[in-house]
């Protein structure tokens, strides 16, 4: 793998039933830099970024070819080969979905729920983990006083908000982000996108994004897909 | 650790699993069996002369043993059934679907609700006091095939209500706007535009009452059924049926041949009642596709 | 008009008032009977339950889409299959064999009744929980699983609270069923007159009373317990039924019944 590089990708093909969606990819992802990848719609986009954390396997139908290779704890990980447990990758690469999915409870619980699956059951580690992300999220003002409420009584900025805190609770080291601030409005938009650079120096995103000023705005690097290829 | 959950997990639902197909497989493998061999104009008419056959369906000659005056006798009381609840049902789904207010519409499904939870043989036994009182204070009625038809109406009433009022509530709303406009009355509407449209949900609906009615042991139990009464002349007679003659059958089968009548005559109930059923849900089927492709 | 279930209440008051405390033949009048009933109910409820969620957590999570489809259309057919054949088999196969295996009575008893009720219950209870789960939104699954969730914690975390109705309802609807069914407790309980003493004894439902004395003599008092029987088993529906609604506010017994909704 190239030094510098935390995702390395090589004829990637990816086929969801007879169709093809993405085209003998070859391509790479920098650590620690906000890479963007950017394309019209039904592109693949979002398809490529379920090969990083491998959720295209949620889907019946959907199948594989090629090679994934992730660097993880200083190790090169290949995807596809490798023995590692799903949930085990997933806590290293977390996901953020184009429209915010926190779950049916209390802001808190959403939080710690990734704690508790991961095994994480003292609850002081809990609250002290729970308050730096909302603090590392710029959300922790806004609903230290409400943290038994329900997530869904949140606004749009703010569950997105929650739910990139969610993703980061577990401190992975890349994070996926499909079209973060599609969904939202200008003022949680440009919120949303100073809390992505300040992320930066934690993890390394890999953010699809339609909005190519946005790109520009806070992007390092970025691949440009049309119907499953790279242009 | 937590793997172990997993684990268990899966290997608890995979058994469940099992459990179910191969209950299911032996049952039917059992009944299959033993009773294929005896399928066949043998069971149904005792024998496989064909004139005969046709003198019993004739109603010139009698048949003992065989299951024939049971099948009649089911096809009867389906028959009086639906006559009974076929006008009422559909006639409160469509006052349902097309003339009731909120408040009447929320009675109606608790009532009916009601109805659908009373256990069959709760039913049969309204319908045998209903007997006593009419046979105490009016003529000498007996138990007999009017009797459960009608109680076995009261059984599946429910359901054509519900089909019916769903059947037509589902139908596009564009369809009663475009037939409004053309300036029709509002029940030739309902009679030449939404019924036929509904029709395929409201004969779902129809067919799993019809199966329903035919499958039922309890109600025709308490009302008039009876282990050898031949092909009943009058609707005032007793009866035979499907249902019952198995129960019968089953426990008081004194031999290895009683017995397999006993299976063959289960296979010929399961099997009118898994096609009744499937057809009950392909006509459901047919009932959404159709809206699918032809609401305009 | 339909509120004419009464109407046998109505017409056999004199009957209600003499037979309520009537000792008569059987020990304790027909408690024997209500606890029958309420014994087959449970267990076979305690049976069904696991049964029917192991399945659904099966074809909503576990298997693939091809054999996910080919279970819940066997639980669909299922569901058409008459109680009298459950009974039926249940004589000719389940009766002999336990009766081997416990080598105690006839082998007809509490226990063989509850299996072929848990068998003839479950497929209503597998398909409302599987409707239930399927209405969960699927970005809460996909949240999960991001997180590094797996099929346990989809199924404690999303499916089930969200599904409490469903399987609440689930619940009430095979509990109705069972309470109501006279076929199978009629071939296969026993009918023995008794209190229900063990798993393996014989018992008698309020429904199969009702069905096995009709066969007696009219106008003895045995007979007139008969309608005390349907009170009980009528207002035993009715709260369940009721409390059904309760949980339930769009769905009804007649379509979820029939698998229909």
């Amino acid at each position: 793998m190239i030094p510098g590089r935390v995702v390395e990708i090589e004829n990637l093909s990816f086929y969801y039933g007879a169709q093809r969606v993405l085209n003998n990819l070859s391509c790479g992802f920098a650590g620690h830099s906000i890479c963007a990848v950017t394309g019209p719609s039904g592109s693949g986009k979002s398809t490529l970024l379920t090969t990083i954390n491998r959720l295209w396997e949620e889907v019946d139908g959907a199948r594989v070819e090629g090679v994934v290779k992730v660097l993880l704890d200083n190790m090169e990980i290949d995807l596809h080969e490798s023995k590692i447990r799903l949930a085990q990758l997933r806590r290293k690469v977390g996901m953020v979905f184009q429209i915010p999915n926190p779950l049916p409870m209390s802001i808190y619980k959403n939080l710690t729920l990734p704690l508790r699956m991961a095994g994480i059951k003292n609850r002081d580690q809990q609250r002290q983990r729970v308050e730096r992300v909302l603090q590392d999220a710029f959300l922790w003002p806004e609903v230290k006083m409400r943290l038994q409420s329900d997530a869904r009584l949140l606004s749009g900025g703010q569950q997105q908000r929650l739910c990139i805190a969610r993703a980061m609770i577990l401190e992975p080291e890349i994070l996926l982000l499909d079209e973060p601030t599609s969904s939202l409005d200008e003022g949680a938009v440009s919120e949303i996108e100073n809390l992505l650079l300040n992320l930066k120096e934690r993890c390394s995103l890999i953010m699809v994004s339609h909005d190519l000023e946005q790109v520009a705005r806070i992007a390092d690097s970025s691949v440009e897909l049309v119907a499953g290829s790279l242009v | 650790m937590s793997r172990i959950y997993d684990f268990t997990l899966s290997l608890f639902a995979g058994v469940c699993g099992l459990l179910l197909i191969a209950s299911v497989a032996v049952m039917l493998g059992f009944l299959v069996g033993q009773g294929g061999s005896v399928l066949g104009l043998k069971l149904i008419f005792g024998s496989t002369d064909f004139r005969e056959i046709i003198d019993i369906i004739l109603l010139r000659q009698v048949v003992i043993n065989a299951l024939w005056p049971a099948l009649i006798g089911t096809f009867l009381l389906v028959f009086t059934a639906l006559i009974t609840a076929l006008p009422l049902g559909l006639g409160v789904g469509v006052y349902l679907a097309e003339y009731a207010g909120k408040p009447a519409k929320v009675f109606f499904s608790l009532i009916f609700d009601l109805l659908a939870g009373v256990p069959s043989i709760v039913i049969g036994l309204f319908g045998f006091s209903v007997t006593i009182y009419l046979h105490s204070h009016f003529s000498d009625l007996m138990p007999c095939l009017l009797i459960s038809g009608m109680s076995l109406a009261l059984l599946v009433l429910p359901y054509l209500v519900r089909t019916t009022q769903s059947a037509l509530e589902e139908l596009p709303s564009a369809l009663r706007v475009t037939s409004f406009a053309l300036g029709a009355e509002k029940s030739s509407i309902i009679l030449l535009v939404l019924l036929p449209q509904a029709l395929p949900g409201i004969f779902s609906g129809i067919v799993l009452a019809i199966g329903r009615a035919a499958e039922d042991t309890a109600v025709i139990m308490l009302t008039g059924v009876v282990a050898s009464a031949g092909i009943p002349r009058s609707i005032f007679d007793n009866y035979e049926a499907l249902p019952f003659y198995i129960y019968h059958t089953a426990s008081q089968f004194s031999n290895q041949h009683e017995l397999q009548q006993g299976i063959g005559a289960a296979l010929v109930l399961l099997i009118i009642c898994t096609l009744l059923f499937t057809g009950a849900g392909l006509l459901r089927k047919k009932a959404t596709h159709h809206f699918l492709y032809h609401s305009k | 008009m339909f509120l004419g279930r009464p109407l046998f209440t109505a017409d056999f008051f004199n009957l209600f008032m003499s037979s309520v405390w009537a000792p008569d033949q059987h020990l304790f009048g027909i408690l024997p009977f209500v606890c029958g009933t309420l014994a087959i109910v449970i267990l076979s409820l305690l049976i069904a339950f696991p049964l029917s969620l192991g399945n659904a957590v099966l074809i909503n999570l576990l298997l693939p889409q091809l054999p996910a489809k080919f279970l819940y259309r066997i639980v669909k057919l299922m569901t058409g299959i008459p109680t009298v054949i459950y009974g039926f088999v249940g004589i000719s196969l389940l009766v002999p064999f336990l009766r081997e295996w416990s080598a105690s009575g006839s082998g007809m008893s509490l226990l063989s009744a509850a299996l072929l009720l848990a068998l003839l219950i479950s497929p209503t209870m597998i398909l409302v929980f599987v409707e239930s789960f399927t209405a969960i939104p699927q970005p809460h699954l996909n949240a999960v699983a991001a997180l590094g969730g797996n099929v346990r914690h989809k199924l404690i975390y999303t499916l089930l609270p969200g599904a409490k109705n469903g399987i609440m309802t689930g619940l009430l609807l095979a509990a109705g069923r069972a309470l109501g069914d006279t076929m199978i407790a009629l071939m296969v309980a026993g009918n023995a007159t008794a209190m229900p003493e063990s798993l393996f004894a014989s018992v008698r439902t309020l429904t199969a009373h009702i069905a096995l004395v009709m066969a007696a003599d009219f106008d003895s008092t045995e007979f007139r317990t008969i309608f005390i029987c349907g009170i009980i088993l009528y207002l035993g529906t009715l709260i369940l039924t009721l409390t059904l609604r309760v949980f339930n506010r769009n769905g009804s017994n007649a379509d979820l019944e029939r698998g229909l909704s």
